[in-house]
């Protein structure tokens, strides 16, 4: 969906925060990619609706070995 | 238990009538050579690659050593390994030694040769099956598409005109255009079951954690799986079970044994749970993709639709962890280069780089609860069915599609009913059916099992090959 007057915080965040990132984008592309963002922004708005509480921890990224038994055994 | 024997082919059968199963059998019988196999291979991909642009590399050096390995452990009297002589390529995020990692990108030409082979290519070499080459795919893997700038875009062998699929495009039309009986991909959203679907061919995206991962240029780290494609369910079979290993250096492989499953594969599916997803799963599917998953399921005895929990939310979440993972993945080359960059996805990138950590940690928050609830489902059910994709292969450059009533954008859309599956990290076969109201294009059904019962759905895939309902169709090229 185009980007319509309204949206100009987004065009701004985009521009401003790819500063942020070392990002170098002009104009046409920051538009472009305040769209995209747009879209993912709806997205985001969606998942709000998660009840969530303080206690859910994200997803595992790794799982950490467990050292061998002998190794357990020297630390002792 | 002992491997189940393959159907014995007709002797002496010619190599490019043979699916991977049977090719196999045929090598280790002596009815072929993996040399001839090969040859076969390499005439198929010579009079129709220049159509179909599955393609990005060929390493026929190595194809042709391999095979005379083979070849040479056959004369010798050697018992061969599974996949002896049988050909195939990999999407071109897998490591070849000698060979750039392009991940379907212009910059990564830059890069040096990978030093060794990727963990499933070494094991694919293991099991005696023959490299010929790499294959195109979306830029990063980061489409559904393989509409690729660089390379060009690969064509679906069912209608030059459509797209095959993506992001592993190059790895269904492969098998689809009959050039290989095997390839490898990788699925982060739906990169295999995606183009499975449109081109027509089987495909298993294993559990998350099933398969090592080392060696294989990433997308999304904590969504990306690897898995194969074959012409057949006991291909499928073969090759995962060839690629299965325990892999202590891939931090992200979670395997602790190897499980075969070619041996199990005539169990069928008496006494299995097997429900039809509805809400969702009918809602975003149209008319052709809905009797696809109904057709399934009358063959496969099942009547009961399921709920899957929360899988617009979970869409969400595996859409926001994707831009940002992918985002700060490339983040250096997009701050230097970005206008080398794939145009239909660079913008995307950026996009994710933008995004505030915010939506990143909640989406990996809400991906824990939806895990647990996806597995409590599992107490039902022993495999559940959907369709692959909205629709069948959309043609090459569509912005948008029709999905019951509703303006979706195409490329995104593709991977509606396969993000939320993936996010949750269940295997899934995906079967080549070809229904009503395609144009004669064919659309796959996801048979989705629980983790690590990567069986089951095989076994469930066995009994619709078995049907006549799931199968490959010749490509006119």
């Amino acid at each position: 969906m185009p980007l319509q007057m309204n949206d100009i915080p987004i065009l701004e965040y985009v521009k401003v925060s790819a500063i942020l990132m070392g990002l170098p984008i002009d104009e046409a592309r920051a538009l472009r990619v305040a769209e995209h963002l747009q879209r993912t922004a709806a997205m985001a708005r969606l998942l709000e609706q998660a009840a969530l509480e303080v206690s859910d921890e994200p997803a595992e990224i790794y799982r950490l070995p467990r050292p061998p038994a002998s190794a357990r055994d020297e630390d002792r | 238990m002992s491997p189940q024997p393959l159907a014995t082919p007709a002797i002496p059968a010619a190599a490019d009538s043979l699916d991977a199963g049977a090719l196999a059998q045929a090598i280790a019988g002596g009815h072929l050579s993996a040399r001839e196999a090969l040859d076969a291979s390499m005439a198929c991909i010579e009079q129709t690659d220049q159509r179909v642009n599955a393609f990005t590399a060929r390493t026929w050096a190595r194809a042709a050593a391999e095979a005379d390995a083979v070849d040479a452990r056959r004369a010798r009297g050697e018992v061969l390994p599974p996949l002896a002589g049988v050909p195939y390529a990999i999407k071109n995020l897998f490591d070849v030694e000698g060979e750039v990692t392009l991940a379907g990108s212009k910059v990564n030409r830059a890069h040096p040769p990978a030093s060794v082979d990727a963990f499933l290519v070494q094991r694919m070499q293991a099991a005696g099956a023959v490299l010929v080459g790499a294959l195109n795919m979306d830029e990063f893997a980061y489409g559904f598409t393989t509409e690729n700038t660089h390379y060009g875009p690969c064509r679906n062998p069912h209608d030059l005109d459509r797209t095959a699929g993506g992001s592993s495009g190059g790895s269904g039309a492969a098998v689809a255009a009959g050039q290989v009986p095997i390839t490898l991909g990788s699925d982060t959203n739906g990169s295999i079951r995606v183009p499975a679907s449109l081109c027509g061919v089987w495909g298993l995206k294993p559990t998350f954690g099933r398969l090592s991962r080392r060696g294989s240029y990433p997308f999304v780290h904590s969504i990306d799986h690897l898995g194969p494609f074959a012409d057949s369910i006991e291909g499928l079979a073969l090759a995962y079970d060839a690629l299965q290993g325990t892999d202590p250096l891939d931090p992200a492989c979670h395997a602790d044994r190897v499980e075969p499953t070619v041996g199990d594969l005539d169990r069928g599916v008496d006494g299995l749970r097997i429900g039809v997803l509805g809400g969702y799963f009918h809602d975003h599917a149209t008319a052709p993709a809905r009797e696809a998953a109904k057709a399934a399921a009358v063959v496969l005895g099942a009547v009961d639709v399921v709920e899957w929990p929360d899988p617009a939310l979970a869409r969400a979440a595996a859409f926001i962890i994707s831009a940002a993972e992918g985002g700060s993945l490339h983040l250096q080359e997009l701050r230097a280069q970005a206008d080398d960059f794939e145009p239909l996805s660079v913008d995307r990138f950026i996009a994710g780089a933008l995004q505030p950590a915010d939506w990143y940690l909640k989406a990996q928050r809400f991906r824990r609860l939806y895990r647990d609830r996806v597995q409590a489902l599992f107490q039902q059910w022993d495999l559940l069915l959907a369709p692959a994709t909205p629709v069948s292969a959309p043609l090459i450059g569509t912005e948008w599609l029709d999905i019951n009533g509703q303006r979706q954008p195409c490329r995104p859309s593709l991977g509606l009913l396969t993000q939320p599956i993936s996010f949750a990290g269940n295997p899934v076969v995906t079967a080549p059916t070809w229904p009503a109201g395609t144009g004669g294009m064919p659309l796959g059904v996801q048979v989705i099992a629980m983790p690590w019962r990567e069986d089951l759905a095989l076994r469930a895939a066995r009994v619709l090959q078995q049907a006549g309902m799931a199968f490959l169709k010749p490509a006119d090229l």
